[in-house]
C-alpha cells in the first residue's frame, strides 16, 4: 500500500513538475533596432519561439539607443523594468545591482567561445552579467580608385593623407583632404592611445594615466593629421561621396552607407584593418549587450530570458544576424561555420573586419565612464578645431577625469 | 476681555454659492490634475532631485544638499551655456520682434497677394522644427550650401557656417529670426488690425502723419500684443534646444559654441551618463533666471501697455 502511494506521489510529482516546466511564460525584450534590423530580429525570435514553444517573447521597439536607455532607467526607477533588453556598457554599469547574471547560466565552453575583447566588457566583479550582441569595429574606408595599397602605419597613414591633400583646382581651397576627423568622436583617439600602448586609467582606476607618453603621443599624432583632415561633426560619408575625403577611420557598422556614397558618386571604396600603431592595431569595439532584468521578474521569466540570449549568440543566429544587420559574429565559433565562410569568400571587408574585431578592445566599465567619454571627445575636438595644443589638452583631460574617478 | 467676532461673508449662508462654487470645482477638476500630473509635481520633483546625486537602482540617490549647485557653478561649460543663452536672447528676441512689426505694417497695407504672403510668413512657424532645421543644415552647409553659393555669385569666400565656433550661434539666430518671425507678425497684425479706425482720424485732424503716428497712436496701441509677443517669444528663447541639436547633427556645436542652457540640463542628464542631480539643479537655475526676466518684465511692461 505504501509502496502503491509512494509510486503515486512520485509520477504525481514528476507530472506536477512537467506541468510548470509546461507553463507558457511571456517575457519583453527591448530593443532599438529600426526599421533596416527589425524584421531579422522578428525572424530570430520567431524562430527561439518555434524551438521553444512555451516561451512568448513579445517584442518592442523602443526608439534609438538614447531613447531605450531613458526608457528602462524610467521603468527601474517604477521598479517594473522589461525582462530583457539591449545597452550599452555604459549604461549596464549602474544597473549591474538589478541584473539577473547570464554568464553563471552558460556553459563554460559557452563562454569560453565569445570574443575576448566581449567578455571583458560584459565582466562585472567578475561576472558575466551581460552577452555581446550587435558588435561593429574600427576600419579603415579608403577610395580603391585612389589608393592602390592602403597605409599599414601610422607613419605610411600620415604621409598619404598629406599626398592625397589637393587644391585640384588650384583656387587656393582645398578640394580633397586625405583623410577625415570626427571631432565628437572619442573612440577615435582611444584607438591612437591604445594603439601606442597607453590607457584612459590604470587596472584598479585609482589613476589617471592618459596623461603619459602614450596619451600624449597619442594626441600629437591627430594634431598632425589636422592639416589634411576634413573635419565634420556628421558621418564621413557624405564627404566620402563629394570627393571630399579619400580615406578615414570608422565604425564596421556604416559599411552599407559608405559604399553606397561611393558607388552611387562613381568612385570605388575599399576596407582594410586600421593603420597599426608604434605598439599594436588594436581598434575600438562598440555596439550593444543584452541584460536580463532581475526585478520582480519571476523565475520562469529569467530562465526564458537568459535562453533567448544564450540563442541569440549562438553561432549560427549571430551568424544570421551579422550577415543580414551589418554588424559581427560575437561567438569564435561562428567565424569558421560555413555559411560565414561561405560569405567572407564573397566579401573581402568581411575578412578585414572579422580580423579586426578579434584583436579589438573593449570600453572600460567604471561607472563615470560616460562622463569620462564625454571628457575625452571634448579634448579631442579642441585639438581638432585648434582651441587647444595636444599637451595641453591632455593636461586638462587629466583634471577632468582625475574628478571622475570617485564613484 | 472681549473675543474678537468671526464674520461669515454673507454669501457663504446662500446654498446656491456653495452649489456653483462646488460645480466650478468639478469642471476645473480635469484640468487641475492634468496640470498637477504633468506640471506641478515634476516641477517640484526637479528641486527634490536638484538636492540629491542621482542613483537609478535607489532613487533619488544620496542626499548632497547644494552640492549639485556648487558643481554647476564651478563647471565652466555651465557658465558657457549660460552666457550662450543669453546671448542668443538678447539677440534674436529684439531682432525678431523688430522685423515682426516691420513685417505686420506691411502685411497691414492693401497689398496685393497679401493673403498669400501672410501664409508664407505663417508657414515657416508651423513646419515641423526638425524638418526646419534639418535644411537649414544643409544651406549652411560648406560645400555645397545655399548659402555659400550665394557669397560666391558675389565672389565672397566659403564660410563654414556649421564648424566654426565664433559662427554657431549666429546660423541658429539666424535660423529662428526666420522661424518665428512669421507668428510673431501674425499676431501683431491682429492687433494692429484692431485698432479703432477713430484714432487715427483724430490724430489726423490734429495734423499728425506718417511716422508720428505709428509712433504715438499705432505702437502705444499695440503694447498689448507687443508686450505678450516678447514676453513669450523671451521665454521660448532662453528654453531654445531643438534647432541646436538637429543643426549640429547632434552635438552642441563646434567646442559646444552653440551649448544652451536646457542643452547642458540634457547632456548632464542624459548624455553624458544620467546626472539627473546636476541636471535638475541647472533646470531650477534656468527656472529662476526666467522667472526673474518674467516678473522684471511685468513691472516694468505694465506701466507701458495701453489697453484700449
Amino acid at each position: 500500500m505504501l509502496r502503491k502511494a509512494l509510486v503515486v506521489g512520485l509520477v504525481g510529482a514528476m507530472l506536477g513538475c512537467l506541468v510548470v516546466a509546461a507553463e507558457p511564460v511571456t517575457i519583453q525584450f527591448w530593443h532599438s533596432m529600426s526599421s533596416g534590423h527589425q524584421p531579422h530580429l522578428e525572424a530570430l525570435v520567431a524562430k527561439f519561439m518555434e524551438e521553444n514553444p512555451n516561451i512568448v517573447v513579445e517584442l518592442t521597439y523602443q526608439g534609438g539607443y538614447g531613447d531605450t536607455e531613458d526608457k528602462v532607467n524610467a521603468s527601474v526607477v517604477a521598479g517594473s523594468p522589461p525582462t530583457m533588453v539591449q545597452l550599452y556598457e555604459n549604461v549596464i554599469t549602474p544597473l549591474v545591482e538589478v541584473l539577473y547574471p547570464i554568464g553563471p547560466h552558460m556553459t563554460q565552453l559557452e563562454k569560453d567561445d565569445i570574443l575576448a575583447g566581449l567578455v571583458e566588457n560584459n565582466t562585472f566583479d567578475g561576472v558575466l552579467v551581460s552577452v555581446p550582441w550587435n558588435k561593429s569595429i574600427m576600419i579603415l574606408y579608403y577610395r580603391s580608385d585612389l589608393i592602390d595599397t592602403p597605409p599599414t602605419t601610422w607613419q605610411e597613414f600620415y604621409d598619404m593623407s598629406a599626398d592625397l591633400t589637393v587644391d585640384l583646382d588650384g583656387d587656393g581651397i582645398i578640394d580633397r583632404y586625405g583623410t577625415g576627423l570626427r571631432p565628437y568622436n572619442p573612440e577615435m583617439y582611444l584607438n591612437y592611445v591604445v594603439q601606442n600602448g597607453g590607457s584612459i586609467l590604470n587596472d584598479d582606476w585609482s589613476a589617471v594615466t592618459i596623461g603619459e607618453t602614450e596619451g600624449v603621443e597619442a594626441m600629437e599624432y591627430a594634431e598632425s593629421l589636422v592639416p589634411y583632415s576634413f573635419i565634420s561633426s556628421g558621418y564621413l560619408s557624405d564627404a566620402l561621396g563629394a570627393g571630399q575625403v579619400a580615406m578615414f577611420v570608422d565604425t564596421s557598422a556604416g559599411y552599407y552607407y559608405n559604399n553606397k556614397a561611393a558607388v552611387d558618386n562613381g568612385y570605388t571604396m575599399a576596407v582594410s584593418r586600421v593603420p597599426v600603431g608604434p605598439v599594436n592595431g588594436k581598434s575600438a569595439i562598440q555596439g550593444t549587450n543584452l541584460v536580463v532584468f532581475d526585478m520582480g521578474q519571476t523565475q520562469a521569466q529569467k530562465d526564458a530570458a537568459v535562453l533567448l540570449a544564450k540563442f541569440l549568440i549562438r553561432p549560427d543566429n549571430t551568424v544570421y544576424w551579422s550577415l543580414r544587420g551589418g554588424y559581427l559574429p560575437v561567438v569564435k565559433s561562428a567565424y569558421n561555420s560555413q555559411v560565414w565562410l561561405d560569405y567572407v569568400a564573397e566579401h573581402p571587408e568581411a575578412v578585414v573586419e572579422s580580423e579586426a574585431m578579434v584583436d579589438g578592445f573593449a570600453q572600460i566599465l567604471h561607472p563615470n565612464y560616460g562622463q569620462m567619454r564625454s571628457a575625452l571627445g571634448s579634448a579631442f575636438e579642441e585639438v581638432l578645431l585648434g582651441a587647444s595644443t595636444a599637451v595641453d589638452a591632455v593636461a586638462n583631460l587629466v583634471v577632468e577625469l582625475e574628478a571622475l574617478l570617485d564613484y | 476681555m472681549r473675543r474678537p467676532r468671526l464674520r461669515i461673508p454673507y454669501e457663504w449662508k446662500s446654498r446656491s454659492f456653495w452649489l456653483e462654487s462646488g460645480q466650478a470645482y468639478l469642471y476645473l477638476l480635469p484640468a487641475i490634475a492634468i496640470l498637477a500630473v504633468f506640471t506641478f509635481y515634476p516641477f517640484f520633483s526637479a528641486f527634490r532631485l536638484s538636492l540629491f546625486k542621482w542613483s537609478v537602482v535607489h532613487p533619488p540617490g544620496d542626499y548632497v544638499g547644494l552640492s549639485n549647485y556648487t558643481k554647476i557653478f564651478a563647471d565652466k561649460w555651465f557658465w558657457n551655456a549660460v552666457w550662450n543663452t543669453f546671448y542668443y536672447v538678447a539677440v534674436s528676441v529684439p531682432i525678431t520682434l523688430f522685423l515682426a512689426l516691420l513685417i505686420a505694417n506691411l502685411l497691414n497695407k492693401p497689398l496685393k497677394l497679401r493673403a498669400f504672403a501672410r501664409t508664407s510668413f505663417f508657414l515657416a512657424y508651423i513646419t515641423p522644427l526638425v524638418a526646419v532645421a534639418m535644411v537649414w543644415s544643409w544651406m549652411y552647409n560648406w560645400h555645397f550650401g545655399l548659402f555659400n553659393y550665394i557669397l560666391g555669385l558675389f565672389g565672397g569666400s566659403l564660410v563654414n557656417w556649421l564648424m566654426d565656433p565664433k559662427l554657431s550661434m549666429l546660423t541658429v539666430i539666424i535660423l529662428s529670426v526666420w522661424r518665428f518671425v512669421g507668428y510673431q507678425a501674425i499676431i501683431l497684425l491682429a492687433g494692429l488690425q484692431n485698432i479703432d479706425k477713430m484714432y487715427y482720424d483724430a490724430a489726423k485732424v490734429d495734423g499728425a502723419t506718417g511716422f508720428r503716428v505709428w509712433w504715438h497712436v499705432t505702437i502705444p496701441l499695440l503694447t498689448p500684443q507687443i508686450f505678450f509677443v516678447f514676453i513669450m517669444s523671451m521665454i521660448g528663447s532662453f528654453k531654445v534646444f531643438t534647432e541646436i541639436y538637429v543643426l549640429f547633427s547632434g552635438t552642441p556645436g563646434p567646442l559646444k559654441s552653440a551649448e544652451t542652457l536646457v542643452y547642458y540640463i540634457l547632456r548632464k542628464g542624459r548624455f553624458d551618463g544620467s546626472q539627473l542631480g546636476i541636471a535638475a539643479a541647472a533646470s531650477v537655475f534656468l527656472f529662476a533666471v526666467i522667472f526673474a526676466f518674467t516678473i522684471v518684465q511685468l513691472l516694468v511692461t505694465q506701466r507701458k501697455v495701453h489697453y484700449q
